[in-house]
């Protein structure tokens, strides 16, 4: 199998939250082929970047959304039932990238622990929907998931739908690292730690040298590329350009997890702990 | 001139009635898709409503971890559907329901000021404080705070959320309400009181047209008290409503809805609402009334009252959850021709029984549809129901003032 460049982007600017600048963003996003468009910078949150992914879910078809979540404030019940909504609404194209601040890195694995152990509660088959029998879903397949963590307890079962990739795609920011297995992807900087993770995305400025990081790409240090934007519109369409020979030709069906080849390998909380 | 009419729409997963998603007009798939969600919001834009409003719970249905199997559940996050929905959409309000007891003041300011910079300025919260026991549990806690309590914390927190605003709206700009409309729905004294000080708009359940005046009565009574004006707040009761051609193919039309119920799904139903496993039960057998009473963190007292007479005359478990599901919940339920409804509504609006309604269809989106075909016309051609859009925030639509605290930096 041939491994597919991955390009991540980032917008922290509250322009973000104005819906005419965010639509000229998604487009922007979507033309220039990126893989991950976080919404929100770990640094600095002016906005609920759960609200614009799901404004934004209608108008992808390829492009994925990655809110940053925030445990200052986020409870996982909350995060689960939104983010499980957002997923289905976006046709599986969600992601999702836990930041911590100013909280610990251990409250923030705990909810990320506990977001998943209520998603685990439902099974991907739960539902019949048969109006003939009046059967709507299989209620073995659906239990609370009793989870007692460092930080949180959350009984469940969660009324949300297990999302439709399973789980969203896990991003963690080194910035703002924690430690769980089965993270998807991270960012990390030149010269910073690397958490475990299925991928790894070097954080550059939007100025940087393609050419370099396309064969660092080839020669297996890196998954694909993470930019920071400032200027968003601008900076998408040259990177977009100059990416464009690594990145055309890639699959641009299916969920977000199935696109970037990551299946998910986590089936319950007591798995993880085991 | 008639009064004008206020519409919501009510959706909360599937429909009011707990057999609609069986029905052959509603899409239980839907529920699940964008697409469906489109299209939702095109219709109710269609009918020229002020509003969608997504009910909201924090707990899953169910009794001591048994999912029921013959409800349709669960739902989708309100806040993911209205803003996905503001994405697709120019006019319509958006009414997200959100506890006070289970969010920070912090968070639900965040959500609430960016949903009404995506949308335009068009958002609303349903504010609520949680009254399902089974809540406590998914947020650490043991029990709810009683009522009173949770009233005392609702008001904290939203002269918090308030003050967020406030400060938010001076740093980067205001959003283009402010702040989203307040919409409330208390029913006991404590709730009225809350409502009274700050709701713009009420829900509330008006079975009849003299329990409507009545209650609109209070209501503007308490919002003078409380030093505000009262043409300031629209009252909203919930209206559910089966339209057919006559009024006898209605009433045949609901009764093969709640013909769809079948025992099981009954029993399921019960259970949720005593909070008691009952699907192990014999139909046929007697209703078991002292398990019930031992397993409920409901009010015993009310339960075993009203379990007393069926109990008595030995009628079986089956028969009386069947009776159950059947008996409208407190609701106006309408039954009849779309004239009679459109006349209904001109009616109660007239005689100051309700500002405009609160639309619960029994199905989804089917029974909707009808509604917007059939019923909206006539309110038009009568001059009840606005032909267009009057601006582009729910504010405007609803034909309200701002408040002037609001702006204050
Ligand atoms: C039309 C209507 C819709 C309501 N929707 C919700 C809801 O979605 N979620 C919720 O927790 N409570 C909901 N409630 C409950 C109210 O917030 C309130 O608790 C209830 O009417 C009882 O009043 P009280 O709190 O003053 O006792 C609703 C009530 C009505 C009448």
């Amino acid at each position: 199998m041939t491994r597919s460049f991955i390009l991540s982007a980032g917008i922290g600017d509250p322009a973000l939250a104005d819906p005419a600048m965010a639509a000229q963003f998604v487009t922007a996003a979507e033309t220039a082929g990126v893989d991950l468009l976080l919404l929100g910078r770990h640094d600095s949150l002016l906005f609920d970047p759960q609200v614009i992914a799901a404004w934004a879910a209608p108008r992808v078809s390829r492009l994925g959304l990655v809110p940053l979540v925030s445990s200052r404030i986020a409870h996982p019940f909350h995060v689960a039932r939104s983010l499980s909504a957002i997923d289905y609404l976006s046709g599986g194209l969600l992601g999702w990238c836990p930041v911590a601040q100013g909280g610990s890195a251990a409250q923030l694995a705990d909810l990320v622990r506990a977001t998943r152990a209520l998603w685990d509660g439902w099974d991907d088959d739960c539902l019949i929907i048969d109006k003939e029998s009046g059967r709507y879903l299989d209620t073995t397949k659906v239990r609370p998931s009793n989870y007692v963590g460092t930080h949180y307890a959350v009984r469940g079962p969660v009324n949300a739908m297990r999302p439709k990739q399973g789980h969203p795609v896990l991003v963690c920011d080194a910035a703002s690292p924690f430690a769980v297995p089965g993270i998807d992807v991270v960012i990390a900087a030149e010269g910073q730690a690397f958490p475990a993770a299925a991928r790894r995305l070097l954080r550059v400025d939007p100025d940087v040298d393609i050419a370099a990081m396309a064969v660092r790409f080839a020669a297996g240090e890196i998954d694909g590329l993470h930019v920071d934007l400032i200027n968003p519109v601008v900076e998408l369409a040259r990177i977009g350009k100059a990416l464009a020979p690594i990145t055309q030709g890639r699959p641009s069906a299916g969920t977000l997890r199935e696109r970037l080849g990551l299946p998910l390998t986590l089936r319950n909380i007591h798995e993880e702990i085991a | 001139m008639p009064r004008p009419i206020h519409l919501w729409a009510f959706l909360q997963g599937i429909g009011h009635y707990p057999s609609g998603w069986r029905h052959p007009g509603a899409e239980p798939e839907g529920v699940f898709t964008m697409d469906y969600y489109a299209r939702v919001g095109r219709l109710v834009e269609k009918g020229r409503f002020d509003a969608i409003v997504f009910g909201d719970q924090l707990q899953s249905r169910g009794v001591r971890g048994r999912t029921p199997e013959h409800l349709a559940m669960p739902t989708l996050d309100p806040m993911a559907l209205l803003s996905a929905i503001a994405s697709v959409t120019q006019h319509v309000g958006l009414v997200n329901t959100l506890s006070t007891t289970y969010w920070s003041p912090e968070g639900l300011a965040e959500r609430f000021a960016t949903m009404d910079r995506m949308s335009g300025g068009r958002a609303g919260w349903n504010i609520v404080t949680t009254a399902h026991p089974d809540t406590a549990p998914n947020f650490g806690d043991e029990d709810l705070p009683e009522k009173s309590q949770r009233y005392k914390m609702a008001a904290q927190t939203v002269a918090q959320a308030q003050a967020i605003w406030r400060e938010r709206n001076a740093a980067l700009g205001p959003s283009p309400q402010a702040r989203p409309v307040f919409v409330q729905a208390g029913q006991s004294g404590d709730g009225r009181d809350f409502a009274a000080s700050i709701a713009e708009a009420i829900f509330c359940s008006a079975p009849t047209i003299e329990e409507g005046i009545a209650f609109r009565n209070d209501m503007r009574a308490r919002v003078a008290a409380a030093g505000r004006d009262p043409d300031a707040v629209r009252i909203m009761p919930g209206l559910s409503f089966i339209l057919a051609e006559t009024e006898a193919a209605a009433i045949a039309k609901d009764q093969a809805i709640l013909d769809l119920a079948d025992e099981a799904l009954c029993i399921e139903y019960l259970s949720e609402s005593l909070n008691c496993d009952l699907t192990g039960f014999d139909p046929a057998g007697p209703i078991p009334v002292d398990h019930i009473l031992s397993q409920t963190c409901f009010p015993k007292a009310d339960i075993g009252r009203a379990l007393e007479k069926p109990a008595a005359i030995g009628l079986p478990l089956g028969k009386f959850a069947s009776g159950y599901v059947r008996t409208p919940r407190g609701h106006n339920v309408f039954r009849g021709t779309a004239s009679q409804l459109a006349n209904m509504m001109i009616q109660w609006v007239e005689a100051g029984a309700c500002d405009g309604f609160t639309l619960q269809p029994a199905y989804m989106p089917g029974e909707l549809e009808i509604f917007v075909e059939e019923v909206v016309p006539i309110l038009q051609a009568a001059g009840a129901l606005r032909m267009d859009y009057p601006g582009s925030t729910l504010r405007e639509t609803m034909g309200l003032p701002r408040w002037p605290a609001d702006m204050a930096a």
